[in-house]
């Protein structure tokens, strides 16, 4: 079985001024597939520099990250994007929806940059995903007529429309009241379990928390808990 | 690998970002607009001015083409060439091989020969008109017409005596004046003027020679003109136009005298002042008081009492002196001499402000301008005209004014007006070179004095040398003995009226204007002829109507030079603007290019939104302005521009330019416009590409 995400011997140091600071200082870490992982931890703890990280959005300054067994410190910017479109997933605290389309349009999205699928094609998978994240009646609205909540789900449905192996989520429930925010961790536990897609999010709600199986505690750049 | 989808989320996208940043939209789309608006209306006009300027051009007397000699020190240049003077364009000294090769082109369709040169007029002075008068009706001897000439030169005399009074006021030394008074006393004394009635030489010659030079010479005018084949001339020059008396009829010599000279040059002063004033103040709309230019004008003109007084006799003096008082103009303090009292009218007449103009104009040209001799040269009149030859001598030569001629379109145009038109014969002749008749005339005097003709560069072998036959002493000997010093030659200098049509189609002219076929083949055609002269041995220049018009051909390039800058101006403006905007408007969307990037976006997505932002507000922009262009174009294409002053109208060919609808560039130059600024606004684009994926996670604070 391939590990999702392997991360070898890996520091991130980002220049300040005259100085530099060591945001992740050598991190091994292994997630499996198929896994609903949280990465903890208080502000400044390097959580964002690690979701980076396994988002490709960024390189370690030593190290190396495997994504499915692939490595991409050496990867240039557009094999970068290409493997965000193809293995990743991502939601977002603020949602990050394209006002101006529809909630249809905002999931097509990712599939138009992709290419290759017939409008067909397009449909049958945004129609199978909008009625997953239960917003069969909204299709047609505009992303910026819908609640927080529908929004998350929107994104959500976004998120895994290219059918990637991780999806990564940065605060998901952060905007959400904590009604909605149980309904949407909940949404995502019951795709990771149908769809076995691996799950990493990011949080500092302990209500939130305890839904994952399993919890990775950062604290100043290192791993305290895993 | 760009799916039509995709265009259509650019788009969308793209169109959502335009009406959410709508205040920078319109800025650039207007600036953009109006780039584009004044591309089609100024490249539209300018086209239009190029095509009436080519018109005018062409069709006034450059033709297609023009030919002259190489060895030319200056450029041809038929409008002037900047500044005053006779240009050496060399010569082309007989025009039968070079018309002869010129016609053989099969894209020709005639060659008209020229030459433009200037002589001086002369023109004597008042009192010699006024002499030449009274001498004429002397000969016919109606008395009534001799009593009428008598009593305007004693109404001459009456004026010189005035005047010289008020130079004594002004001049220091007194005998001078003392001597013209008694002159003037002489001709005024009982039996002199009075008894005058059948031809009296001696006292004509009085008058001639001791009263006429106090009137004084008037300043001498350079006329330039147009030597050509006016047959020819006219037939290929439609704009030319007689607007009174005759054409030139052929084979005879002759003067045409433009309209715009006459009118300029010489016309009566009072009457151009009037004109000048009636023009800047009517359809310039400048009132007299507060412009320079009209002030000193109506202040020249309160002047021209003298010139009015020394047209009438006395009998029309009376007469203008109550028309004046029945105007309400009684010259202030009563005076019983009637030339004092009308010149005080007068002065009173000529002194016009804003109020009385528009009626003093009238009243000018209804009741005295009649009495006036408006223009120096009329048809019909014989002028002299002196010319400095090129061999360095003074020629004159009597011209007949047949009549006065203008190029249609642009009558009144500066540029176009200097040349007045003359045959070519007499052309050759005041440039210097002899006609026909001249050279038989002087064969004829040779053969009679016995003088022989020898060439200067073996002058000196053949009178001097071994196998001259010509005994000097003895030869002048003969000569006296055939013709006695004390009879005149038999033969008299005549200049003949007429002149054979041959002899102007061959001979020397100047340059030569080539009309073609098919216009369109200029260039090619300018090529040809070049070549198919020079191979022959010719050494021309071929040039074509722009450049053989100087600088006026060259304006319509200025201006487009000054129309791009403008729009380049704008261009740049509006292109630093897109730039900035899009720099800018990065920083407000950093999280949604981010998301975009993140979840899978190229950066040449990105570089690809930005760029169809700017492309749609180019293009909307750019087609609204071009509409625009199109109706403003499309309302003058109905009422016409009028022209503000002679230069514009000039390059209207006409009072009004009436421009076309070119669809080409109405379409093409937004076009162009887009597409530049869509270009121009890649950098700024793919600065925008630059934000990193990263950024989507990034949460405002």
């Amino acid at each position: 079985m391939t590990h999702a995400i392997r991360i070898e011997a890996v520091s991130k140091v980002y220049p300040l001024g005259n100085t530099e600071v060591k945001a992740l200082k050598n991190i091994n870490l292994v997630i499996e597939e198929g896994e609903f992982t949280t990465i903890a931890g208080p502000s400044g703890c390097g959580k964002s520099t690690m979701l980076n990280l396994i988002g490709c959005m960024d390189t370690p300054s030593t190290g190396e990250v495997y994504i499915d067994e692939r490595p991409i410190s050496k990867l240039s910017d557009k094999d970068l994007t290409r493997l965000r479109l193809e293995k990743l997933g991502f939601i977002f605290q603020s949602f990050n929806l394209i006002p101006v389309l529809t909630v249809y349009q905002n999931i097509e999205f990712p599939l138009l940059i992709h290419g290759g699928f017939s409008a067909a094609e397009r449909t049958k998978i945004i129609d199978r995903l909008i009625a997953e994240v239960g917003l069969k009646d909204q299709a047609r609205q505009k992303s910026n007529e819908l609640s927080g909540g529908q929004r998350q789900r929107v994104a959500i449905a976004r998120a895994l429309v290219t059918s990637p192996r991780i999806v990564l989520a940065d605060e998901p429930t952060a905007n959400l009241d904590s009604n909605t925010g149980e309904k949407i961790i909940n949404l995502m536990k019951e795709i990771n379990i149908t769809h076995k897609t691996t799950f990493i999010f990011s949080t500092h709600d302990p209500q939130v928390m305890k839904h994952a199986g399993r919890i990775i505690r950062l604290k100043d750049g290192e791993v305290v808990e895993s | 690998m760009i799916s039509l989808e995709m265009v259509k989320l650019i788009m969308q996208v793209a169109f959502r970002n335009l009406w959410l940043y709508r205040i920078k939209t319109i800025v650039i789309g207007t600036l953009l607009g109006f780039g584009s608006f004044l591309a089609v209306v100024g490249l539209s006009l300018l086209q239009d001015v190029q095509g009436s300027m080519r018109e005018s051009i062409i069709g006034s007397i450059a033709g297609h083409l023009q030919i002259y000699s190489d060895k030319a020190k200056d450029d041809l240049a038929l409008f002037g060439g900047g500044f005053m003077g006779r240009a050496d364009i060399g010569e082309l000294s007989d025009i039968v091989p070079y018309r002869d090769l010129v016609m053989q082109n099969s894209n020709v369709s005639a060659f008209v020969p020229m030459g433009m040169d200037m002589s001086i007029l002369g023109r004597g002075n008042e009192m010699d008109d006024k002499l030449d008068a009274l001498r004429a009706a002397l000969k016919s001897g109606d008395s009534d017409l001799i009593k009428s000439r008598v009593e305007q030169m004693r109404f001459q005399l009456d004026q010189l005596k005035l005047e010289a009074s008020e130079q004594r006021k002004l001049v220091a030394d007194k005998t001078e004046i003392d001597k013209n008074e008694a002159q003037i006393a002489k001709a005024e004394a009982p039996g002199f003027l009075d008894s005058l009635s059948i031809h009296d030489e001696s006292k004509l010659q009085f008058l001639e020679t001791k009263i006429a030079p106090l009137s004084g010479e008037k300043t001498p005018i350079y006329l330039a003109y147009l030597g050509t084949d006016i047959e020819l001339f006219t037939k290929n020059f439609p704009k030319f136009k007689v607007v009174e008396g005759e054409s030139l009829p052929p084979g005879q010599r002759g003067i045409l005298i433009s309209h715009k000279v006459r009118e300029d040059q010489l016309k009566v002063v009072v009457a151009k002042l009037f004109d000048r004033l009636h023009k800047r103040t009517g359809k310039g709309g400048v009132a007299i008081k507060g412009d320079a230019e009209n002030e000193r004008n109506a202040g020249d003109l309160g002047r021209q009492f003298s010139a009015i007084i020394s047209s009438v006799n006395r009998q029309q003096a009376t007469d203008l002196s109550q028309k004046l008082k029945d105007l309400g103009l009684d010259g202030g303090e009563k005076s019983d001499d009637l030339i004092t009292h009308l010149t005080n009218q007068l002065k009173e007449f000529l002194s016009v402000d804003d109020q009385n103009f528009a009626q003093r104009y009238d009243w000018f040209y209804k009741n005295i301008a009649p009495l006036m001799k408006l223009y120096e040269i009329s048809p019909g009149e014989t002028i002299a005209l002196r010319a400095y030859t090129r061999s360095g001598y003074i020629k004159s030569l009597p011209l007949k004014v047949y009549g006065v001629f203008s190029f249609a379109g642009f009558e009144d145009s500066d540029l176009s007006g200097q040349t007045n038109i003359i045959d070519l014969v007499s052309f050759r002749e005041l440039y210097g070179k002899m006609t026909e008749a001249s050279q038989q005339e002087l064969t004829d005097m040779r053969s009679q004095v016995g003088v022989k003709q020898v060439d200067a560069s073996n002058a000196e072998d053949a009178l001097f040398g071994e196998s001259s036959q010509t005994e000097l002493e003895t030869r002048s000997l003969e000569a006296k003995k055939d013709a006695p010093v004390s009879q005149p030659l038999s033969i008299k200098p005549s200049i003949p009226s007429n002149f054979s049509l041959d002899e102007i189609t061959r001979g020397l002219a100047l340059n030569a204007a080539v009309k073609l076929k098919d216009p369109s083949k200029i260039e090619s055609t300018r090529k040809e002829l070049e070549q198919t002269l020079k191979e022959k041995g010719f050494e021309v220049r071929v040039i074509d109507w722009k450049q053989a018009s100087g600088i006026v051909g060259q304006f319509a390039n200025i201006v487009t030079l000054v129309l791009l800058f403008a729009i380049g101006v704008i261009f740049l403006v509006a292109l630093v603007i897109i730039n900035n905007s899009i720099i800018i408007g990065t920083l407000n969307r950093i999280r949604e290019i981010g998301t975009m990037r993140a979840i899978g976006a190229q950066k040449s997505f990105v570089v690809g939104l930005f760029l169809a932002e700017t492309g749609i507000t180019g293009l909307i922009g750019s087609l609204a302005g071009a509409g625009l262009a199109t109706v403003l174009l499309l309302v003058l294409a109905t009422v016409g521009i009028p022209a503000p002053n002679d230069v514009v109208a000039f390059l209207f060919s006409g009072p009004r330019l009436y421009p076309a609808l070119r669809w080409g560039l109405i379409i093409g130059a937004p076009l162009i416009v887009t597409l530049i600024a869509t270009i121009s606004s890649i950098y700024a684009a793919r600065h925008a590409a630059h934000v990193q994926p990263a950024e989507a996670m990034q949460e405002k604070e």
